[in-house]
């Protein structure tokens, strides 16, 4: 247990409350629910002229993947099929307005494999998929997961109340990744409060990175370090520092808030129906098919977007090439070309891929590391805290933000 | 298997790893040490369940050919 009493409470409501200082420039104060104008749209026009968050009646500015581009036109796009075309179609919607090719002086996300393209974008990602793939939760979940999880609820079990998006959802991610890193507890939220600063990451980061060239363990540094980068030579290259670093700044930004605000909503979606959180206690099997419709229901990153490479026709638009195309994933999961009672939470309807961990080549590569933590996180929840519910004399939990969803707080009883 | 059975194909330069088609059709899909998808068992799955799978894989990189014709 001592491990985990270097987790400052307040410091952890701070940086994870997404109405604080910290989340607000991705519309982390955002309250209205986006869902039925979003419908309207959608059944208006597969793309409009715009950004999402504008045409959402967000006032003011946001920021996030594909924004502030302030020169260039915007349009939105909110149909599965257009958003689905434009995912599969990196030639013509590519992942950064120009070149990425992991050289750059400053590490960080800009240079990561999020922004590249093409071949370049392969022999990255290739470089980690191996250790992201299905077969490979069960390493995460015993080496970076369980015990994580099940501290957690050490602290929570007695209490017979608690607060689960902070105490709970919010640590978990951002552990898992900084664990499996091999960065140590005490540092976990220094990690998080300096993700805007990634030369303060990457100070943290050094004395790993070296250490692991020297004598690799079973970690992720380690994985990047003795990783090989086949050049278009057919040359072997072991990464730079800089592009270890940038690598690991990817993983944790796109890694410990999403799953966070993720797991959530889940938590939050379950316990609005004791009927439905009652069966999933009793068949664990219908925990996995609530997980993947929360992601279809509420993505937490409802938006992504792509840079225009040339002039064309989509959907009804013209898209001149230099524009920014807005993929608002949150309405394409919600399409009733798709889905039948589209905006219901039914994890027992038919199968089907959803937007949620996005598409395409960029799809997400930490999904199956996602899916562990939620099932691991909410399964230990249902385990060990009997009765839990929502608490009837708290406030009740409403989902906001803009491009990053998420439950305000999440107060339970239990027992 | 008849040959309006239908099988899968992976495209392995188009395949990024990602697992999705293991998501959804467990019984066919699985990766090599590489993370490139491969059909481990044609019949480990039913057809609909194949074509879910198919469907879900993000980059095209799969899709049914009928056994016969192509394969
Ligand atoms: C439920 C939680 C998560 C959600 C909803 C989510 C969502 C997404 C989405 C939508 C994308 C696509 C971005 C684009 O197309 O531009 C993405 C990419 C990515 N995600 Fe996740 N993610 C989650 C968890 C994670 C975790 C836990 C990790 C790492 C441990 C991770 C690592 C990444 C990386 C590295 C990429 C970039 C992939 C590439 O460019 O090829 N994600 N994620
Ligand atoms: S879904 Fe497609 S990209 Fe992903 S592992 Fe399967 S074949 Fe490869």
């Amino acid at each position: 247990m001592t491990t985990l009493q270097a987790l400052n409470r307040d410091r952890l409501k701070e940086l994870f409350d997404l109405r604080s200082s910290y989340n607000s420039l991705m519309g982390g104060d955002f309250q209205t629910d986006p869902y039925p104008l979003w419908a309207r749209l959608r059944a208006e026009a597969p793309v409009h002229d715009g950004t999402v968050h504008k045409l959402s009646g967000y006032p003011g500015e946001a920021f996030f993947q594909g924004l502030p581009f302030p020169d260039q036109p915007h349009f939105s796009a909110f149909t599965f099929a257009a958003c689905d075309a434009a995912l599969r179609d990196e030639v013509t919607f590519a992942s950064s307005p120009a070149v990425v090719d992991g050289t750059g002086e400053i590490p960080g996300f800009e240079t990561s494999m999020l922004s590249m393209n093409g071949a370049m974008h392969r022999r990255y990602r290739a470089l980690v998929q191996p250790s992201f793939v299905p077969a490979k939760a069960g390493w995460w979940i015993t080496k970076w997961i369980e015990e994580t999880v099940q501290l957690l609820v050490d602290g929570l079990v007695d209490q017979g109340r608690a607060e689960l998006n902070v105490d709970f959802c919010a640590a978990i991610p951002i552990l898992t990744i900084t664990h499996s890193f091999g960065i140590p507890i005490e540092q976990a939220l220094e990690v998080r409060a300096s993700l805007g600063t990634p030369a303060k990451i990457a100070a943290m980061l050094a004395p790993i990175v070296a250490a692991r060239r020297e004598d690799p363990q079973d970690d992720l540094i380690s994985v990047l370090v003795q990783a090989e980068l086949r050049d278009e030579d057919g040359v072997n290259q072991r990464l730079s520092d800089l592009e270890i670093y940038s690598f690991a700044i990817l993983l944790l930004l796109a890694g410990s808030g999403t799953t966070w605000k993720q797991m959530g909503i889940v938590l939050t979606a379950l316990l609005e129906r004791p009927e439905l959180l009652a069966a999933v206690r009793s068949d664990r099997s219908l925990l996995r098919p609530a997980i993947e419709e929360a992601l279809r229901w509420t993505p937490t990153d409802p938006m992504f977007s792509r840079h225009v490479t040339r002039d064309t026709e989509f959907f009804g638009k013209h898209l001149p090439a230099g524009s920014v195309l807005h993929l608002c994933l949150g309405a394409a999961n919600r399409d009733p070309a798709r889905w039948d009672r589209p905006d219901e939470f039914d994890p027992r309807r038919p199968v089907k891929r959803s937007l949620g961990f996005g598409g395409g080549f960029h799809i997400c590569l930490g999904m199956h590391v996602a899916r562990a933590e939620m099932l691991v996180g909410i399964g230990a929840l249902l385990d060990r805290l009997p009765n839990l519910r929502l608490d009837p004399d708290g406030p009740q939990p409403r989902y906001i933000g803009m491009y990053e969803r998420g439950a305000t707080e999440i107060p339970v009883v239990f027992g | 298997m008849s040959v309006d059975q239908g099988v899968a194909v992976v495209d392995r330069s188009r395949c990024v790893g990602s697992g999705m088609c293991i998501v959804y059709a467990p019984g066919t899909f699985a990766h090599d040490d590489e993370a490139k998808a491969v059909v481990l068992d044609p019949a480990g799955d039913d057809l609909e369940t194949v074509e879910i799978a198919v469907e879900a894989c993000p980059t095209s990189a799969l899709r049914l050919v009928g056994d016969q014709e192509e394969q």
